[in-house]
């Protein structure tokens, strides 16, 4: 019998030939280079414009970043993608040996389902990375034209996209193993993905246990990555759900285990799954990796409340909808969980506009309890709850560092070349490659050792 | 290899029995044969013996140990009838694959190609092929691999009647070299002429095992002259 590794490297092999041979994923790089370029084009002119480039007033250059000016709108293509176009590379490359009847061929191979599908996650993996070629081209591009790009904002916004594909394969390949053909697996991934996006929705109306749960939806996970957040539960949670994914596709497709045993083996691992998600949100680690740390309290703030050791207890007499809320939550609560030891919030608005709340419902308050004391504010600006929370502490606000401004970068330049990268050569390249693949090879009979 | 042995196998899809308490040997080296109407459970049998699909019940052993359904892939392999793998890649990529992951050397996978006729075939893609040609690739495939026990599903269907006998030939040769083949046959003429042995299925059930001759008897056909049609016709 072959070493493992030999046959590690023929499985590989072969998922790799799949996924060049498959018409979907020739397509989504076509349109992900498409999508890229109009993000990136437009970005680039937007950003521009603000930096005054038409003559016009420009914008404070410490509102020019990057990161959100350039960086997270290009790279947004992949989000389309990995929701609109990934999904069915992936449905294709479980279900089409469903089909063909591959996979009886394939259960008798000297590897456990389990390592196959692994393998074809690998080549997934590979492909996502492939696809994702045109945004580094873009960033290039971006540094070419003397725009600014900090590294660890830059990447982490760029592992975000990674794990965000990663997530579309679990969900995919597990849709593929369990749905009868190909199209109801795109039925099944694609109301998954709607289902997030309801949840989302719901989230944001209503807050509470919901809005917990829907931090770990595609759009609200990735969000962190870009906002320079590199949150570890976050990370492992969509490389738990990603793997999960991929468990319950090999698990279901043991066919040769009667229905019983595998509806109990895929209860375990959904368990499992689910067991583990729960354990990792408690992880509270973050690293705030903006350049213009964004996500952070000023350092001298941070050491200060880092001093605290008693639990902070809020309640917050806001309504989901209501932006004051949101101000709090991005302003300052965030910011709070990443500093302080123990941060426990409450949201006790009773409805979900708060437009007809009773007086006696304490609406637009917000309690800080500390140490047995206890103190409200109305305010939702930084400053003033730091004050608060300081004067329940019994501690002096810190005195302010000097922190060095976060300076901007604006650059007026048009992106002159970019259409011909994105419209022209980067198309050019994949119908040349897709030819060079796809065209009918005669080769004569021979050993491979001749 | 020992002799294989297979004891009240069944399979129950909801009410129906599509095999019930199907008992028989495989003896090294022999072309054993699997024949039955339209329907029988042949196909079933073939996919419970693989472990492809669950078994209700029964068991297959080998030198007096069960053998149970996740161990059996190291000792029969099956080709199963119908199946259209890996539509967009090549004849030679498929059989590099197959020979590559279940280790058989370069010149065997060589002396394969050779000897069914596929030479020209080797650039070609398997989705473009012929029912004849696709059956030959795949009957390549499973050529090889390395189990001592090949099982393939209707291995001449869509083949013509040169075709036919230039594979039982190189099927013939196999079983010479140690090979056991177990064979599922439509064609009772094909099933006669390249079987040592064969197992008759009828309704799931097994209504008949061994040679032509002990066939006969069991179908009370008196001398020489019934041919197997004559039996299948007498125990189905």
């Amino acid at each position: 019998m072959p070493s493992r590794s030999r046959v590690l490297r023929w499985l590989l092999e072969k998922e790799l030939r799949e996924l060049a041979a498959s018409r979907s994923y020739w397509l989504l790089l076509l349109v992900v280079g498409a999508l890229v370029g109009h993000a990136f084009i437009t970005s680039v002119n937007l950003y521009a414009e603000a930096s005054g480039i038409g003559g016009g007033p420009s914008a404070l250059s410490q509102g020019l970043s990057p990161l959100e000016g350039l960086v997270v709108p290009t790279l947004g293509a992949y989000d389309l993608a990995a929701t609109l176009l990934f999904p069915f590379v992936v449905i294709r490359l479980i279900a089409n040996e469903k089909q063909t009847g591959a996979l009886s061929l394939m259960l008798q191979a000297p590897a456990s389902i389990y390592t196959i599908v692994a393998i074809k996650g690998v080549a997934l993996v590979v492909a996502w990375a492939v696809a994702g070629l045109i945004g580094a081209v873009a960033l290039a591009v971006w540094s070419g034209l003397g725009g600014h790009l900090y590294g660890p904002e830059t990447w982490t916004v760029v592992l975000g996209h990674v794990l965000r594909g990663v997530l579309t394969i679990g969900v995919s390949s597990a849709a593929a193993a369990l749905a009868a053909s190909a199209a109801s697996a795109a039925i099944v991934a694609l109301t998954i993905t709607l289902g997030t996006w309801a949840l989302d929705y719901v989230a944001a109306a209503r807050g509470g246990a919901i809005a917990s749960i829907a931090v770990y939806t595609p759009s609200a996970a990735l969000r962190v990555f870009e906002h320079g957040e590199l949150r570890v539960a976050t990370a492992l949670i969509l490389l738990v759900l990603g793997g999960g994914g991929l468990m319950i596709a090999a698990t279901w497709l043991r066919e040769g285990e009667p229905l019983e045993r595998r509806a109990l083996r895929l209860g375990g691992v959904l368990a499992g799954v689910v067991v583990l998600c729960v354990s990792l949100a408690q992880i509270r680690a973050s690293v705030d990796v903006s350049e213009d740390r964004r996500n952070s309290l000023p350092r001298a703030d941070e050491a200060a409340l880092r001093r605290i050791d008693k639990p902070l207890h809020v309640t917050v007499y806001l309504a989901a909808e209501d932006p004051r809320l949101t101000d709090l939550e991005r302003g300052v609560l965030s910011k709070l969980r990443r500093t302080m030891r123990e941060v426990e919030v409450t949201y006790a608005a009773s409805s979900r506009s708060g437009l007809f709340e009773r007086p006696g419902d304490h609406y637009g308050e917000v309690w800080y309890e500390l140490g047995g004391k206890r103190e409200m504010s109305r305010s939702t600006t930084e400053p003033i709850v730091l004050e608060t929370i300081y004067a329940l502490a019994g501690q002096h606000p810190p005195t302010p560092v000097d922190e060095r401004p976060y300076p901007g970068y604006p650059l007026a330049a048009r992106p002159t070349y970019a259409p011909l990268i994105f419209f022209g050569i980067w198309p050019a390249c994949i119908l040349v490659l897709w030819w060079v693949v796809r065209r009918p090879r005669v080769r004569r009979l021979q050993s491979s050792r001749a | 290899m020992a002799v294989i042995r297979v004891v009240d196998l069944s399979k129950r899809f909801g009410s129906f029995w599509a095999l019930r308490d199907a008992s028989f040997a495989i003896h090294p080296g022999e072309i054993l044969g699997l024949i039955g109407p339209n329907g029988s459970g042949k196909t079933t049998l073939f996919r419970c013996l693989a472990g492809i699909t669950p078994a209700t019940s029964g068991s297959v052993s080998t030198d007096g140990r069960a053998v149970a359904a996740p161990d059996r892939k190291r000792m029969l392999y099956f080709v199963p009838d119908g199946i259209r793998p890996w539509p967009d890649q090549s004849v030679d990529w498929m059989l590099r694959f197959i020979a590559g992951l279940h280790g058989a050397p370069d010149q065997a996978r060589v002396g394969v190609i050779e000897s069914l006729g596929l030479s020209h075939l080797v650039g070609a893609r398997l989705g473009n092929l012929s029912k004849g040609e696709h059956r030959r690739a795949m009957l390549a495939a499973g050529l090889l691999t390395p189990q001592p026990l090949l099982m393939l599903d209707e291995p001449f269907d869509g083949l013509d009647l040169r075709q036919t006998r230039d594979v039982m030939a190189v099927l013939r040769a196999h079983a010479a070299n140690g090979r056991t083949l177990f064979l599922s046959i439509h064609q009772l003429g094909d099933a006669a002429r390249v079987c040592d042995r064969l197992v008759l299925l009828s309704d799931g059930r097994v209504v008949g095992e061994g040679a032509l001759p002990d066939l006969r008897s069991k179908a009370h056909l008196a001398g020489d002259d019934a041919g197997l049609e004559e039996v299948f016709l007498a125990l189905t």
